[in-house]
């Protein structure tokens, strides 16, 4: 007969994840601030703890000393399953990493263990699974035509065919959030910044397929990211802005990795852009927004690169706006529930923590709540319309920005 | 002469057997650690890399991740192990008094630590040069009962301070629903040899001493005693670091490390 085999691999984890496992000291802290866990209605299994603890389990039953001495322990199936449905139950937030005692990275960590379970034929979850197809089919996880990427710009914005700025629009704001793509564009059209987009070679950075676990397969995320960088180039950009988190975290840190080279651009967040101008005084403010704002911090934008001042900054220089913080901000954000594929794995979930979020904005009075995501938005209206908080607007802040500069958005078209 | 904290021929416990007893407890030590080397290094040494299959994965994988630009902190190695690894400024953002528990078993139990390396160093040293007839070319210090008079105070010191974190961790796990509630074996196991190193280290010195914690036991039971609390010392603090919760203590810090102090 022979030698049992270990129920699980080490593939896809590096060295010093494996090493993380063991450096949890169980102080419950990440449990006490996971958005998941809290809207799950403390489901155990999401708690992170619990998943290191798990994993740290199923390791030593494969290849701990018990297993060294008498062989392998085997994990059932379903535990395997149930473990997946668990550590896709998760936003990759970060949270958990920012008040691990630890310092356990364990956005990284929860990401490798999706790609290996993804690797051993067990993930990723539900509707996720189409990601690879539709991004590999349509270039976009919308399945929508590549060229409709920005072939709906009105007549009057003007896109250089090359230019030293690039303004990568991403999946959802080209293809879903529009209003957000085009008063991007309007802003730098009015204040003559020449600025060049990749239409229809756009390809999506990634962040979907790299966030559930499913970069690996053929290679997509890396090719893509590749193809992107080499058309990037092309369009002889030094600069390029992004208006989405999850787009400008992928380029910023999962482009260099996947590809194994430093990317010959800036990536610049365009209110990083815009507080730079601000400063400069090279914006002229048209109309007062006189409104009062909040601000929410996108995971990926905040937490995961740690830019935080910059919206702050671009919102309150709008005249007008008198600008309020809500209860859990900067590196102790709340998710908006939307990110690491729940959004489109487990709707129910993307929206229990939508809702809370709304809540915490609603507490500051605010009459509208701010974000600088395409994503964000679009989760965060879902929660306020969840939670029948209709007297709350929900926008980004770029739109905001056109508002106060007069450029009107009205001719914005449907998705 | 006394050797290892009291333990005398009176018990007939060799200086060989203590020393074979020592061995066998970093003996077990070893075989953990290259276990768990082994274990480590069945990850890849970049993200997205097959995994790999040299013991020395882990390493080079530590020393990448150390010399890589992080996004958020990039701090410096001398920062991390000051205030990350020794001051444990994590915790102490997240809870004082978790930070005030932890830290006082920190401290405590590293001195203590340090303090026995210091008394087998000098004892050895102090044996050897009598062999060697050179003892009295030795500092006055170096005599084991000078040595041992010198640590007595710092030796009550932070044997206070570590009591008073052993005390804290199972006043927590007790009597704090939501860490009680949370408890499993993993946990307990590291708190009760915590526990039995503390109270049977505090009996053998007040055995010793006369002083109240030896519970009136006659001095006789001295030497068992004494036996008892390095023996058990050895295992927990040595071997048995590797198979449990005690291997936080070195895996701790070299997350933080890899991650620069964390997010
Ligand atoms: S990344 Fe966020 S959602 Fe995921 S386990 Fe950590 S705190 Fe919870
Ligand atoms: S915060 Fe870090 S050390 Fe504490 S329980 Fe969570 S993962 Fe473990």
């Amino acid at each position: 007969m022979g030698k049992r085999q270990p129920s699980i691999t080490t593939e896809n984890f590096t060295a010093v994840q494996l090493m993380e496992l063991d450096s949890c000291s169980r102080c419950g802290e990440c449990v006490n601030w996971c958005p998941t866990y809290d809207a799950s209605g403390k489901n155990p299994g999401l708690a992170p703890r619990d998943k290191i603890l798990r994993w740290r389990e199923f390791m030593n039953k494969s290849y701990g000393l018990r297993a060294r001495l008498f062989g392998p322990k085997e994990i059932p199936l379903a535990e395997l399953e149930q473990f997946k449905n668990d550590v896709y139950g998760c936003t990759t937030c970060g949270m958990c990493a920012t008040v691990c005692e630890s310092a356990i990275n364990t956005v990284e960590l929860w990401e490798s263990m999706r790609a290996n379970l993804v690797k051993s034929g067990i993930g990723p979850y539900g509707k996720q699974g189409m990601f690879l197809k539709l991004i590999g089919e349509y270039k976009n996880p919308y399945m929508a035509d590549n060229k409709d990427r920005t072939n709906w710009f009105p007549p009057d914005i003007k896109i250089e065919d090359e230019a030293e700025i690039l303004y990568f629009g991403g999946c959802t704001a080209e293809l879903r959030q529009r209003k957000l793509a085009l008063a991007t564009a309007r802003v730098l059209n009015k204040l003559g910044i020449k600025f060049t987009m990749l239409g229809e070679d756009e390809i999506c950075c990634g962040s979907a397929l790299i966030r559930t676990g499913q970069y690996f397969i053929n290679d997509t995320a890396k090719k893509n990211a590749q193809k992107n960088i080499e058309n990037i180039k092309a369009k002889g950009a030094k600069t390029v802005l992004y208006a989405c988190a999850g787009c400008y975290r992928a380029s910023l840190i999962d482009w260099p990795r996947l590809t194994g080279q430093e990317l010959p651009f800036k990536v610049v967040h365009v209110t990083e852009f815009l507080q730079d101008l601000i400063k400069k005084g090279e914006i002229k403010w048209e109309k007062s927004i006189n409104k009062k704002v909040t601000y929410h911090d996108p995971c990926h934008l905040g937490r995961h690169v740690g830019v935080f001042e910059p919206p702050r900054a671009v919102l309150e220089s709008i005249p007008g706006i008198e600008f309020v913080e809500m209860e859990r901000i900067k590196e102790n954000q709340r998710c908006c529930g939307a990110g690491g594929g729940v959004k489109a794995g487990i709707p129910d979930l993307a929206l229990g923590v939508a809702s809370t979020r709304v809540e915490d904005a609603l507490a500051t009075n605010a009459d509208i709540l701010s974000s600088a995501c395409p994503f964000c938005k679009r989760n965060l209206s879902d929660g306020r319309d969840a939670i029948g908080a209709k007297e709350l607007e929900v926008e980004d802040v770029i739109v905001l920005v056109a508002e106060a500069m007069g450029i009107d958005l009205s001719d914005t078209p449907a998705e | 002469m006394e050797y290892f904290a009291g333990v005398s021929d009176a018990l007939r416990v060799t200086f060989v057997q203590m020393m074979l007893l020592s061995i066998i407890a970093i003996g077990i030590f070893i075989i953990g650690m290259y276990i768990n080397l082994k274990k480590w290094s069945m990850g890849s040494t970049g993200y997205g890399q097959p995994p790999s299959k040299s013991i020395w994965a882990f390493p080079k994988m530590l020393m990448y991740q150390m010399s890589q630009h992080a996004h958020v902190h990039n701090q410096s190695v001398i920062e991390t192990i000051v205030l990350d690894i020794l001051f444990q400024r994590r915790i102490l953002k997240r809870s004082p008094l978790r930070w005030f528990m932890h830290f006082t078993i920190f401290v405590g139990w590293m001195t203590l630590f340090a303090m026995s390396g210091a008394m087998f160093f000098v004892e050895m040293t102090h044996m050897i040069a009598e062999r060697l007839e050179f003892a009295e070319v030795l500092p006055w210090f170096m005599d084991p009962v000078i040595f041992r008079q010198l640590l007595s105070v710092p030796n009550d010191i932070f044997s206070y301070i570590l009591l008073t974190g052993v005390i804290i961790a199972i006043f927590r796990r007790l009597f704090v629903a939501k860490v009680r509630e949370s408890t499993i074996a993993y946990d307990s196991v590291l708190i009760i040899g915590l526990a039995v190193i503390t109270i049977t280290g505090f009996i053998a010195d007040g055995i010793r001493t006369g002083r109240f914690w030896g519970f009136g036991i006659d001095y006789q039971y001295a030497p068992p005693a004494a036996l008892f609390h390095v023996v058990i010392s050895l295992l927990f603090c040595i071997a048995y670091i590797p198979f449990s919760k005690y291997i936080h203590i070195i895996a701790i810090p070299l997350a933080l490390l890899a991650n620069k102090g964390g997010e």
